[in-house]
């Protein structure tokens, strides 16, 4: 096989109808007689449901149909567990609590922005009009004061984990040096530019279910939702066209407005649109990141980590539905691509009046990361050592894979590395920012100056591409061209232009001639979804396999149509030929025509059609790397920081598009400055949001947003064939980490230590002349 | 959010007694009020619209005065809700006599918010609500002048409250007037968090009835 796309900057497939208008959101969907739904939801964090009356929202011109739970039956019932709780892992609790379809009366809501009741519509304006008509009693008894998110419950303590390698208490004894710190990482959006959407469509005469959803996972919801409606899978068709950005949140299944609007359309037999605006998005889509760490590293005088021991405490928001996924993430990248040969770490998850949490982006990563990365900040000015040279001290040595980490992973089996060279990414990052250079030369010379100007280096480790599996269908159609048809949704990825790059070169075919389909499950039903760093890996690997099958298929045809060996055989520009005989050769639409006759008959035991679906999943996570520095210049009085530079070495096996790649890890790192420095959800004490709007909650801007500089190493993951990793989440998870110790750097004069994130300017301030 | 404050009547405490024990006088101090209801004569039923900005709505607000330490001081009690939220408060009104024959209120009051009114106008809340406090005061401090006046010349008291508009005009330039410097005090034109804090004023000014 040539690789004559598989590793280039092909440009993307998909953007002509992008950038044109011309592709299908969800919000495009618009059917005849179709009505639109509102949800009332609570503005209370935690409080006594008592009564709902909705006659004059049932009358009010225009309006179709109130719901509460009165109306759902026996439909109402709490959704599925979307992740089983890792019960490999010795004595885990896990009180399961998943999210309800809506509040019951003489029940409680449970966080701002829960549903109480939808209102379906014949406009939306009629529909949120509706929904100030509903008279709700609510009672707040439940004042602060530890009250029960659960009363049956009897405790909030969601689950508890706790994993040890080797013997932390032992290390600590040998000890020279001890460091105890709190680290608090807060709470974010995910932000994507498209909020939430679905448009459902019940049709009777067919009995058949049609939902076009802004979902990660499309096949996941299609099986749950269905079984959730009591409908067979073979009834449900959902549609994940293209999406704004997913992140993470957009993974959820069976969530309230998911099931009240597929029940609702079966209930009136007409369609319905919701597209979720931006103050639900704040308050009723999930999001991530609170935990607060108490941290413990203890240390040679030399700076070698003999030990760590990290108990934090995890906010799961009202309910639990993705179990243990984020802060078992937390804890299998804390140790990063150090050597740790001692760590203790245990964690409580605590039920709370506030929204649910479940990964975004990063997804429990970047706070291991900043634990661990703070730790090795505070050691190296404890010891007196370089940023630089303690992190050189402690990383795992290129010759030391695969590696056990001694722990189980967030897939639930002993978490092994499988490849990685973690110093030649803190070398390559070193280099490229030119860090001796600065240090010795630019900084002193700019202090003097009277500048602020600082530089950080942070290590990372990023699971990726777990399973358990996807699959992909090739087929060559009789014009010549190829389709290709994967379970995966897409949100931006690109992956109509890699998953062709690897087809086409697999069939020697032009990249353009491979049709790409994504996320619609009467295409393709077997699958689990979009996340994870997992798509190029994962489905791109099936993608792989399905295309070499079908490549052995063609070859077999060729070598009858052409009287020569297959192993003489080469397919250049959707011709067949003889390698030494060129002009001895047949086009691929012929053989596709051969394969599928009109007449006569096939060879039995022969499938028909230059056609396969194969299915990946590899044996475990692959796990990426890299080294991120920035230098940075704050400024003492209005405590602006500016991004200097942004350099970030990074690792995950095998390119298949670089371009893809670089978009990517650009899409992470703004992510990562906006959890460095201005996104932070801000609640009061009683469970209030009081940031739902980008007026208050800030994201960076183009111009917050420094040029990236990236440099691709390659060490082929063992765990496929590709040898690819996934990279989607790299940029976001080491910036936190490497911003605040830049921040400090710069600020070296006023001896800060910053031990949380996000920052804002303001906090900065008050870091600096106390609140 | 706690609110703080003082305001110095242009007149005698009787004076500024008698006054908010009126409940129309008080309605009219509070532009958009439309109705303020004595249920008991510690307990009071209002409904005031407000329209700030693109943002309207009736917001209905409960008040129990009680503690009362007739003509000095007393708490007061709110619960108001409406389309935009709801508001929770519970304040503390002094009224304390000066020797030149001014009154001076005090007040101190905690109040919590939530729905749209806590998650979108909360940065603007505190200069919304305070000048809308100062507003109402003023208001209600003219309309004392005009009865002390009509008293003194004994004649029928010419007072024209400020209408529904003028008012929101005034709060709305109050903060665009730069009580708030940065750049997002122009967002508080188009958000109301401070209804809530005109239920409080309803309570503070109907103290002691």
């Amino acid at each position: 096989m040539t690789t004559k796309y598989v590793g280039q900057r092909v440009t993307r497939n998909e953007d002509p109808r992008l950038l044109t208008g011309q592709a299908l959101f969800v919000d495009d969907v618009d059917l005849p007689g179709m009505l639109h739904a509102a949800f009332l939801r609570s503005d209370y964090a935690h409080a006594r449901f008592k009564s709902i009356d909705a006659t004059a929202a049932r009358n009010r011109p225009g309006v179709v149909a109130v719901y509460t739970t009165e109306d759902m039956g026996a439909f109402w019932k709490p959704g599925p567990l979307l992740v089983p709780a890792p019960h490999s892992i010795k004595d885990v609790i896990f009180n399961q609590r998943t999210q309800i379809p809506m509040a019951r009366a003489g029940d409680k809501v449970r966080h701002v922005g829960e549903p109480m009741a939808v209102v379906i519509a014949e406009s939306r304006y009629i529909a949120e009009d509706a929904l100030v008509d509903a008279v709700v009693d609510l009672e707040k008894a439940l004042e602060p004061g530890a009250p029960l998110i659960h009363d049956e419950l009897g405790t909030n303590l969601a689950s508890y984990v706790r994993q040890e390698k080797g013997n932390y208490v032992q290390a600590r004894a040998q000890a020279d040096v001890v460091i105890q710190r709190r680290i608090v990482v807060d709470r974010g959006v995910a932000a994507a530019l498209e909020n939430r959407g679905y448009v459902v469509q019940w049709n009777a005469k067919e009995q058949e279910l049609t939902m076009w959803a802004t979902t990660q996972a499309p096949i996941a919801l299609r099986n749950l939702l269905s079984a959730t409606l009591g409908i067979s899978e073979n009834q449900m068709r959902v549609i994940a066209p293209f999406v704004g950005g997913g992140f993470g949140p957009k993974i959820m299944a069976c969530q309230p407005e998911e099931v009240l609007l597929g029940w609702a359309t079966m209930k009136l037999n007409r369609p319905i649109k919701y597209i979720e605006d931006r103050r639900d998005n704040f308050l009723a889509t999930t999001m991530e990141r609170s935990q607060i760490h108490d941290v413990e590293a203890v240390l040679t005088r030399d700076g070698r980590i003999l030990g760590l021991k990290d108990v934090f405490i995890h906010d799961t928001g009202a309910y639990n539905p993705y179990a243990l996924t984020v802060p078992l993430n937390t804890q299998t990248h804390t140790m990063g691509p150090y050597e740790i040969p001692n760590f203790h770490t245990e964690f409580k998850v605590v039920f709370t009046n506030r929204m649910i949490v479940t990964p975004v982006r990063g997804a429990g990563r970047p706070q291991g990361v900043f634990v661990m990365e703070r730790v090795m900040d505070l050691a190296a000015k404890e010891l007196g050592l370089d940023p630089v040279e303690i992190r050189r001290k402690n990383m795992i040595p290129a010759d030391a894979f695969p590696h056990e980490q001694g722990i189980i992973g967030q897939d639930f089996i002993p978490l092994v590395y499988d490849s990685g060279n973690y110093p030649a990414t803190l070398e390559k990052a070193k280099a490229m920012i030119g860090y001796d250079t600065f240090v010795k030369e630019e900084q002193p010379r700019l202090r003097a100056e009277g500048k602020h100007v600082g530089i950080g280096v942070a290590c990372f480790t990023e699971g990726t591409a777990v399973g358990p599996y996807e699959g992909a269908r090739v087929t060559v159609e009789s014009s010549g061209k190829v389709s290709l048809v994967t379970g995966v949704g897409t949100q931006g990825q690109g992956h109509f232009t890699s998953f062709a790059q690897i087809v086409a070169d697999q069939l020697g075919v032009d990249v353009r001639d491979v049709r790409v389909v994504t996320g619609d499950t009467a295409q393709f039903h077997w699958g689990t979804g979009t996340f994870a760093s997992r798509g190029i890996t994962v489905a791109g690997n099936a993608v792989n396999a399905a295309a070499a099958s079908v490549r052995t298929k063609i070859l077999k045809h060729a070598s009858k149509a052409l009287g020569a060996p297959e192993e003489e055989l080469e397919i250049v520009n959707g011709q067949v030929r003889v390698a030494d005989i060129p002009e001895k050769s047949i086009s691929l639409s012929e053989l596709a025509a051969r394969a599928n006759p009109m007449r006569g008959s096939v060879e039995p035991g022969t499938e028909p059609g230059l056609e396969s679906t194969q299915y990946f999943g590899p044996k475990y996570g692959a796990t990426a790397a890299g080294t991120v520095a920035m230098i940075v210049e704050v400024d003492p009085e209005t405590m602006m920081v500016e991004i200097k530079r942004y350099v970030i070495a990074h690792d995950c096996g095998t390119v298949i598009n670089p371009l893809i790649v670089d978009g990517q890890v650009h899409g992470g790192v703004s992510m990562g400055i906006g959890q460095s420095f201005y996104e932070k959800l801000i609640y009061d004490e009683n469970g209030q949001l009081l940031n739902a709007s980008f007026a208050d909650y800030l994201l960076p801007r183009s111009t917050d947003m420094p040029h990236v500089e990236i440099g691709h190493l390659c060490t082929p993951s063992t765990l496929n064939p590709m040898g690819s990793k996934g990279v989607g989440e790299a940029g976001a998870i080491p910036t936190p980490a490497c911003f605040v110790q830049a921040v400090e750097n710069a600020l070296a004069d006023y001896k800060l230590e910053i031990l949380e994130t996000p920052l804002s300017p303001n906090r900065l301030f008050e870091f600096l002349h106390g609140t | 959010m706690k609110l703080e404050g003082e305001y110095l009547f242009n007149g005698p405490r009787e004076e500024v007694w008698k006054l908010v024990r009126d409940p129309d006088v008080l309605a009219t101090a509070l532009p958009g009020t439309q109705s303020l209801n004595k249920i008991s004569d510690t307990e009071f039923e209002g409904v005031m619209h407000l329209k700030i900005g693109p943002m309207a709505g009736d917001f209905s607000g409960r008040l129990v005065v009680s503690d009362e330490v007739p003509p000095e001081s007393c708490t007061l009690t709110v619960d108001g809700k409406g389309a935009v939220g709801f508001g929770k408060g519970v304040g503390h009104v002094q009224l304390i006599a000066q020797a030149d024959g001014k009154t001076l209120a005090k007040y101190t009051g905690d109040l919590t918010v939530g729905g749209k009114l806590a998650s979108t106008g909360q940065r603007m809340i505190d200069t919304v609500s305070k000048s809308m406090v100062r507003q109402g005061l003023e208001a209600l401090d003219k309309a004392l002048q005009a009865r002390v006046a009509a008293q003194a010349e004994d004649r029928p008291v010419e007072y024209k409250p400020p209408t529904e508009t003028e008012f929101a005009g005034a709060v709305a330039k109050d903060v665009a007037g730069g009580v708030l410097s940065s750049p997002e005090a122009r967002m508080a034109l188009y958000v109301i968090p401070g209804i809530t804090v005109l239920v409080i004023l309803v309570l503070i000014l109907s103290r002691c009835r």
